[in-house]
């Protein structure tokens, strides 16, 4: 029954001039749809994984500790300066064929393309979320630190009791600039063969030559996920409103 | 300062510069309306864009001292537009993106180590006449103990994205294919033990573990070659003027034994036996 709608929905878009054939293939069919699973895996994982990060670079950043602050600032920089395309290749084709070469391990390495790009693109997105973190913290005004002092707050009590709700509630607009940049950028694992669902179009529209086609469909899919994500992002902002705070 | 005012005012100048310009190509194109669009760009700005695909080898690098293209895909396309009377404009194109390139108008042919096959065919125009013909060999760890395509069934293969051994691979031997950008990122892949086998032209592997220290451990113990197909010249659909005017090359490539000359200079081995095959043919009258 489904068979038959999806022929006439694709007939219909070929009087269009759109051809939309490859969804009557099941095996590409099925290929695409678990592209769009796999983009969604990516986007699940990097979003909680790269906040994390930006969490952890950010205490770092701002620990007043030399030792702590300058290793995490080179990071920062190093990151935040090249390419994430290079950085996936470096991290895929050199870190991870050194690793295969050195840690002879039972089931071989268990470092998959699709784990490298949750690193690399983590950790990106993490140094992004941590200077728009560092922003927040610093914004913090002197004098709710000192009153917090003044309670008897330790160092780490007045990071995660003061400083990061405050700081979350400055930085929120641009951590959801950078979530939405980070959705469109799993698109970068497509390059070292993880079945995202841009690599399965890449896939379908070499041997098909529909690239118009699908390039549609994936411009709806990211368009339709970034959409979620600013959803989500002005929903946190109107319910973690504090009010006589910043507005 | 005054620069650019000066700059943006002779607009009423361009314009007419532009007119007459246009009047100019109406006119030529209307007095030579006996080819087709590309023929005709072909001939009147004496340039004929070229793509051609430079993954490393005798079919087509880049010389590391001149930064020339060299090898065979580039010699093709040099002596194809002498042959055509005009400059050759060559440009590097990828597996993935080469349709695209011809499709776009950025190059008007392709001798981009791209086979003939019946969905190629129902989109693009081609020379009929093969300049060469090219299977898939696998590339695997001598240890592997794989020696046939059944071999491969289940397991991961590393290709290119728009490979055309894609498809047979999945279909006929039940590999799990992984398509990486290039020919270059899926054999690193290969030596990075994210696959078993790394499956491209027989033309490409073959002078790569030939030649190479590093490729030692590797062998291609396949024999015979997946998806034999012949190689020809790409062009846009329905450019009649254009591919007659390219497959008459192409014949006379073979007639004069041009094109063995150039398989042998470029030192690709073993010999095609398809080129003296049609020399033949077409020596025959």
């Amino acid at each position: 029954m489904s068979e038959t709608l999806l022929g006439q929905a694709v007939a219909a878009l070929r009087t269009v001039g759109l051809n939309y054939a490859f969804v009557l293939d099941a095996g590409d069919r099925s290929a695409f749809l678990r592209g769009l699973g796999v983009t969604l895996q990516l986007c699940l994982l990097t979003i909680p994984a790269s906040l994390a990060a930006g969490v952890l670079i950010a205490a770092a950043l701002t620990s007043g500790r030399a030792w702590l602050v300058q290793p995490a600032r080179a990071f920062v920089e190093l990151t935040r300066n090249t390419p994430t395309l290079v950085q996936l290749y470096c991290a895929f084709l050199v870190l991870n064929m050194l690793i295969t070469q050195h840690v002879k391990l039972p089931g071989g390495n268990p470092l998959t393309p699709f784990v490298w790009v949750v690193i690399v693109v983590s950790l990106h997105k993490g140094v992004f979320h941590a200077e728009a973190l560092r922003a927040g913290i610093e914004a913090v005004p002197r004098v709710t630190l000192e009153a917090a002092r003044s309670l008897g707050f330790s160092q780490r009590q007045l990071l995660s009791r003061v400083e990061l709700p405050l700081a979350l509630r400055f930085a929120l607009p641009s951590l959801v600039n950078n979530l939405v940049d980070l959705v469109k950028m799993t698109a970068v694992a497509s390059a070292i063969a993880v079945g995202d669902v841009t690599y399965e179009s890449i896939m379908i529209w070499t041997q098909r030559d529909n690239v118009l086609e699908l390039l549609l469909l994936i411009l709806v899919f990211f368009g339709l996920l970034t959409w979620l994500v600013s959803l989500a992002g002005r929903w946190l902002e109107e319910r973690w409103r504090m009010p006589g705070y910043g507005q | 300062m005054t620069s650019h005012p000066r700059l943006s005012s002779p607009s009423p100048l361009v314009s007419s510069r532009t007119a007459i310009a246009l009047t100019a190509a109406l006119g030529l194109c209307a007095g030579a309306a006996h080819a087709d669009a590309t023929l005709d760009r072909i001939k009147q700005r004496g340039k004929v864009a070229i793509g051609v695909v430079v993954g490393g080898g005798p079919f087509g690098s880049i010389d590391p001292a001149t930064q020339q293209l060299v090898g065979w895909n580039p010699d093709l396309a040099r002596d194809l537009a002498k042959q055509l009377g005009a400059e050759v404009e060559l440009v590097q194109v990828q597996p993935s993106n080469r349709v695209q390139f011809l499709q776009s108008g950025k190059v008007d042919l392709l001798i981009a180590s791209m086979e003939y096959n019946a969905d190629r065919g129902e989109i693009l125009g081609h020379a009929p006449t093969p300049f060469y013909r090219v299977g898939g060999t696998a590339a695997v760890q001598k240890t592997s103990g794989i020696a046939k395509w059944e071999d491969l069934r289940g397991k991961v293969v590393c290709a290119s994205q728009g490979s055309s051994y894609v498809k047979p691979l999945q279909e006929q031997y039940g590999a799990q294919v992984r398509g990486f950008k290039s020919s270059a990122e899926s054999l690193l892949a290969l030596r990075g033990g994210n696959c078993v086998a790394a499956v491209h032209d027989a033309t490409l592997i073959q002078p790569l573990l030939r030649n190479n220290a590093e490729w030692a451990a590797y062998g291609a113990p396949i024999r015979d070659e997946i998806l034999p197909a012949p190689s020809v010249v790409w062009a846009r659909k329905g450019e009649a003027d254009t591919i007659a005017a390219v497959d008459k090359v192409v014949q006379q490539w073979h007639r004069s034994g041009w094109l063995i000359a150039t398989e042998k200079r470029n030192g690709i081995e073993p010999p095609q036996p398809l080129l003296p095959e049609l020399q033949a043919r077409f020596k025959a009258p």
